[in-house]
């Protein structure tokens, strides 16, 4: 199992995407599609995001190899799905967005591709999104917790917006609010100054925080009750 | 000694009055001449009018055309969105395939609004000025421009699993990156900032900076009437320093002072000009003597003292509408204070 893990992360770091699709295809014939997720490719996940965590030497770019290696290996899994097999536990669920006027869909959609992989049931409102339409979105679909992503200071602002949405209709703490984009990376401040719950400095940690960030929202209505 | 003399002598490492101040003031002439951002990044005189407000306020050594890369997106078609305290968006790329992009026209230098907007602020500046300031054209590098066009998931994935589709993109962009700069010269700026966030090791890995992204630089830069300045878009470069050292008419690198800048000078070797300073977009958030103190830590830096390819600049993007104008003028009070050891 080790010698797969090592190799497919060889094959990220090389941006090596066809290679990695054969490596994985070849395993899920042999093992199964129904075990391609949860015995492969979350632990190589979780490693890597270990990994680069503590390293200076991660990019944007081995992230969304990363994350297109993980929607080839999706799509192959559903392609391949028998009937009555679970792939991966049902996790959420959860709505991510680009906040109000913020355009930059990179993050978001590995963000996406990873909370997926690891069984979250994503409601992706996309780009230019209100407080509004989240909260609402959060309300109407029974989400605990919230994504917002923005990529520079002037947009990360607006998210203050949806905490003040979230605070109005006395939702704070059952909704959890998530943010992320590179301006986190470099205003370390920010993420407190706008009232988020928490953030990850990867997309591959997103299913961690947000992981947490479910569990807390639990906690909050425990304490209430 | 004026701007344009304290630059030049930066440049030749001669004998200086003081370190030259060189504040992204792009977006904030707007605020000094209370002007609306539809008309402030669509009409060149507003424009003008903003810079010179910003040169009367803070006498910077340098004052920048527009800093408004999404308005080169337009220029290929990108849908735009504009906000009330921001440089206009990107809402929408104009590309979305490579075989929409090799059938497209590049946009005419001559008769494009977007890029004829560049050409007159420039131009008027530079008359505004007399000679008594530098003038910088801010244009992203050419490795940048196709995520303005195509959006950014799609030039990563060419630049990733497309490679001779990059390359060919990457061609073409510099016919106009080449072009547009050296149109800008020729209307009065004297060097180029260029913002290179794909050859950051926070995006992409060594290995495609080197093989691609390199090559293509290079062939641009070399084919450039006037110098230029390296700029690390916000995000880190020391580890890819390397890469970019040596390039045809790249006179300055702009780097954050947190990455090291003494590091940075060693990469470089001692010619080159080093730009460092505290992050323009965070400068509404901090105290005025915070910034006094993050200034004078960096100008009084053992190193620093006896640089004289030295400048103080503010990093990052564009120093936001909102920060009060105290917090740049530190900034000044700083290299006053910090003065000019340097024999």
């Amino acid at each position: 199992m080790e010698n797969i893990q090592s190799r497919l992360l060889e094959m990220i770091q090389k941006a090596d995407r066809q290679g990695a699709n054969n490596l994985l295809a070849a395993w899920s014939e042999e093992h199964g599609y129904e075990k391609l997720l949860k015995q492969i490719l979350i632990p190589t996940l979780q490693h890597i995001g270990e990994e680069w965590r503590t390293s200076e030497n991660f990019s944007i770019a081995q992230s969304y190899v990363a994350a297109k290696i993980v929607e080839d290996a999706l799509f192959m899994t559903l392609k391949n799905k028998k009937d009555n097999v679970n792939t991966v536990s049902e996790k959420g669920p959860v709505v991510i967005g680009n906040i109000e006027d913020d355009f930059h869909s990179l993050g978001r959609r590995m963000v996406k591709t990873f909370l997926e992989a690891d069984g979250w049931i994503v409601y992706d409102l996309g780009n230019d999104v209100t407080a509004e339409e989240f909260v609402d979105t959060a309300v109407e679909i029974g989400a605990r917790v919230i994504g917002a992503s923005a990529m520079m200071k002037t947009t990360a602002y607006n998210i203050k917006k949806l905490r003040k949405e979230l605070d109005r209709r006395n939702l704070s703490g059952h909704i959890q609010l998530a943010v992320g984009g590179a301006v986190f990376m470099v205003s370390p401040n920010l993420e407190k100054e706008i009232g988020s719950d928490g953030s990850s400095s990867t997309a591959i940690d997103a299913p961690e925080l947000f992981d947490e960030l479910w569990e807390a929202s639990l906690q909050q209505e425990t304490v209430h009750e | 000694m004026n701007s344009f003399e304290r630059i030049e002598s930066t440049i030749k490492g001669d004998p200086l009055d003081r370190r030259a101040f060189i504040p992204i003031l792009s977006l904030y002439g707007a605020r000094m001449t209370s002007c609306s951002i539809k008309k402030f990044y669509s009409d060149p005189e507003a424009y003008t009018a903003g810079q010179m407000a910003v040169y009367d306020e803070f006498k910077p050594d340098m004052l920048f055309g527009p800093f408004a890369f999404a308005l080169i997106g337009a220029a290929f078609g990108s849908e735009l969105k504009f906000s009330e305290f921001e440089a206009p968006n990107i809402k929408r790329p104009g590309v979305l395939s490579f075989a929409q992009w090799e059938k497209m026209a590049l946009p005419d230098i001559d008769t494009n609004p977007y890029l004829l907007y560049f050409r007159e602020s420039i131009r008027l500046i530079s008359i505004a000025c007399e000679g008594k300031v530098q003038i910088a054209a801010c244009l992203p590098a050419p490795i940048d421009i196709p995520a303005l066009v195509f959006g950014m998931d799609r030039w990563l994935e060419l630049v990733l699993f497309e490679s001779e589709q990059a390359e060919l993109v990457l061609d073409k962009v510099n016919r106009f990156f080449v072009q547009l700069a050296n149109c800008l010269f020729d209307e009065g700026a004297m060097v180029t900032f260029l913002p290179c966030g794909y050859a950051s090791p926070a995006i992409l890995p060594r290995n495609l900076v080197e093989s691609l992204l390199r090559p293509k630089l290079r062939q641009a830069l070399g084919q450039l009437k006037g110098p230029s300045i390296l700029h690390h878009a916000g995000t880190i470069m020391l580890d890819h320093l390397d890469i970019l050292t040596g390039l045809p008419s790249a006179i300055g690198y702009a780097l954050l002072h947190t990455e090291g800048l003494s590091k940075a000078r060693q990469i470089l070797g001692p010619d080159p000009i080093l730009l460092s300073g505290p992050h323009g977009p965070s400068l509404d958030q901090l105290e005025s003597s915070q910034i006094e103190q993050i200034s004078r830590s960096i100008l009084e830096d053992r190193d620093r003292e006896k640089d004289r390819h030295f400048i103080l600049v503010t990093l990052g993007a564009d120093v936001l509408y909102h920060t009060p104008p105290e917090n740049l003028h530190a900034m000044r009070k700083a290299l006053a204070d910090v003065g000019w050891n340097a024999s």
